[in-house]
């Protein structure tokens, strides 16, 4: 499977050849303080795939997520995502981007006085849906990660592993094919990690692309799926 | 149902965004109403002194004072056969200190009477020239006649009320630039200050595909609100200030009292709060574009 996934610059599909929901090729970061982040790195994942990405602190698992949805550009190299270069997107179509991509960070970035429900609902206020629209999606994204009960709670009154869920909640609530989490479970116990797994692999199971970051060694084998790892700025299978 | 949704997200986060800004409204607001106080001042005070000049300035009269003893009557003959006089009207000195008593009223008149021993006026022609262009050439010619003592005319004071309005409008524009590129200032950081305090917000609608407009244009709303609520508030104390000269002038010398009245028409009534509207919802703009163009630069 990881054979799929990772290629050389040789072997880099074609024009002509199977879609991917995300394609790397060949690209290189390196940041303008002159630390190289990533190195020729080539990645290619199908729609449906789930795939963790795991490494060392500061091995650039970090900068791979921010280089798909465009908060970093590439020194060189083409990022695809959804069929759609993000290394040349800028403004609205950026923004346009974005709305096919649900992420998800280690520190869940929630708004500590808007609500549980009013923090996933300003996904879609943002993106321009009406209040009914809105009210609508609210109930069945909270209910996918077991929280329709804690829908006016703030996020100080919820765990860090229902705030994580939230934020699980608000990366889906706009239905998009392509999910990225950055060490989603990075502040969060065995069962917390565990719960947010399962809701992930639920998600996969509903046909929605998945990539994670994490050093979470415990996860990832029970996981059981796919796992690039990144040395050195490097993508390598870890099995070889 | 769009464009409704639209309306009340614009009206929803700009409130937001001005509860965020707390006393800094306050700074960005007053900096504008001071601003547009001394621009509306000083457009208010321009426009009454041009409609005085346009009012007096045309005016085409002379005054010419006799030489004492010299009688009204055996001049006139010689100014009327001068070139640009229209009519000539002759003064004697009794009618004009009839006059004069009259408008001081019967207790001063009396009074005046007894310290001065008599009547110190003199005789006095009123001489209307064919058009206010000769008005100049006129007077500069009656006073080169034997016994005329002094010639006067409006369009004198005029001149030099003009002179002073130009050297008024110079230094109200000096300030009025000076003050803009203060509200400017003022406002762009209020609105990076707010901006700011909902980094957190900003940041994550950009990651979730929020468009540029859709963040920032509650932001500009913001400084049109700043120039709208600083222009409504230097449009009252225009009001207030003229109501309270208005009061003062009762009793002031007429000269004066006309030269504040002047300018008060419908129109200007209008065009005045309209103008410091426009111009404050532009300085609101300008320094909103400013704040934001600073925060949107460290967006993910």
């Amino acid at each position: 499977m990881v054979q799929t996934i990772l290629r050389n610059r040789s072997q880099a599909p074609t024009q002509a050849g199977p879609s991917y929901s995300i394609q790397i090729t060949n690209v290189h970061k390196t940041y303008t303080n002159g630390t190289t982040a990533l190195s020729d790195v080539n990645l290619y994942v199908k729609p449906g795939d789930f795939l963790f990405v795991t490494g060392p602190s500061g091995s650039g698992k970090s900068t791979l997520l921010k280089l798909l949805y465009g908060a970093e550009r590439p020194s060189s190299g083409e990022i695809l995502v959804d069929s759609r270069p993000v290394h040349r997107l800028q403004g609205d179509r950026l923004a346009l981007l974005r709305r096919r991509l649900g992420i998800i960070f280690q520190d869940y970035k929630l708004l500590p006085r808007r609500t549980v429900s009013e923090n996933v609902g300003f996904v879609l206020q943002a993106q321009g849906y009406g209040r009914g629209e809105i009210e609508r999606r609210l109930g069945p994204a909270l209910k996918m990660v077991g929280l329709q009960g804690k829908a006016d709670c703030f996020p100080d009154q919820l765990s860090g592993g229902e705030q994580q869920r939230v934020s699980i909640a608000r990366a889906i609530v706009g239905t998009p094919p392509i999910l990225l989490a950055d060490e989603p479970t990075g502040n969060l116990d065995p069962d917390n990690s565990r719960q947010i797994l399962g809701i992930f692999k639920k998600l996969n199971e509903a046909g929605i692309t998945i990539l994670i970051t994490s050093h979470d060694e415990t996860l990832i084998r029970a996981a059981n799926q796919p796992v690039v790892q990144v040395r050195d700025g490097k993508l390598y299978d870890p099995r070889l | 149902m769009r464009s409704a949704t639209k309306f009340n997200y614009l009206i929803q986060e700009t409130w937001l965004g001005i509860r965020r800004g707390g006393w800094m409204n306050w700074a960005a607001i007053s900096t504008v109403a001071v601003l547009l106080f001394l621009l509306g001042a000083s457009l208010q005070a321009s426009w009454q002194i041009s409609h005085f000049i346009n009012q007096f300035g045309n005016q085409v009269e002379i005054s010419a004072y006799l030489d004492t003893g010299v009688d009204a009557g055996t001049l006139k003959p010689v100014i009327q056969r001068l070139g640009d006089v229209a009519s000539v009207e002759a003064i004697p000195k009794e009618i004009a200190w009839d006059q004069l008593l009259k408008d001081l009223g019967q207790t001063e008149g009396q009074n005046a009477l007894k310290q001065l021993g008599g009547n110190p006026l003199v005789d006095e022609l009123h001489i209307k020239a064919k058009s206010s262009q000769v008005v100049a050439t006129l007077a500069a010619k009656l006073k080169k006649i034997p016994g005329v003592e002094s010639v006067q005319y409006v369009a004198e004071a005029v001149q030099q009320l003009a002179q002073l309005n130009r050297g008024l409008n110079w230094m109200s524009l000096g300030i009025t630039s000076f003050l803009t590129l203060a509200a400017i200032a003022v406002t762009t950081t209020t609105i990076r200050l707010i901006a700011l305090a909902r980094s957190r917000e900003l940041e994550i609608m950009q990651l979730v595909g929020a468009t540029q407009s859709w963040i920032y244009l509650p932001f500009l709303l913001q400084g049109v609100v700043f120039g709208t609520v600083g222009a409504l508030l230097a449009w009252l104390m225009i009001v207030g200030c003229q109501r309270f000269l208005g009061q003062i002038l009762v009793g002031q010398p007429e000269l004066l009292q006309i030269l504040l009245n002047q300018g008060g028409s419908g129109g200007q009534a209008i065009v005045l709060p309209l103008i410091l509207m426009g111009f404050g919802s532009s300085v609101g703009i300008l320094g909103s574009l400013l704040g934001i163009r600073t925060a949107s630069k460290t967006a993910p």
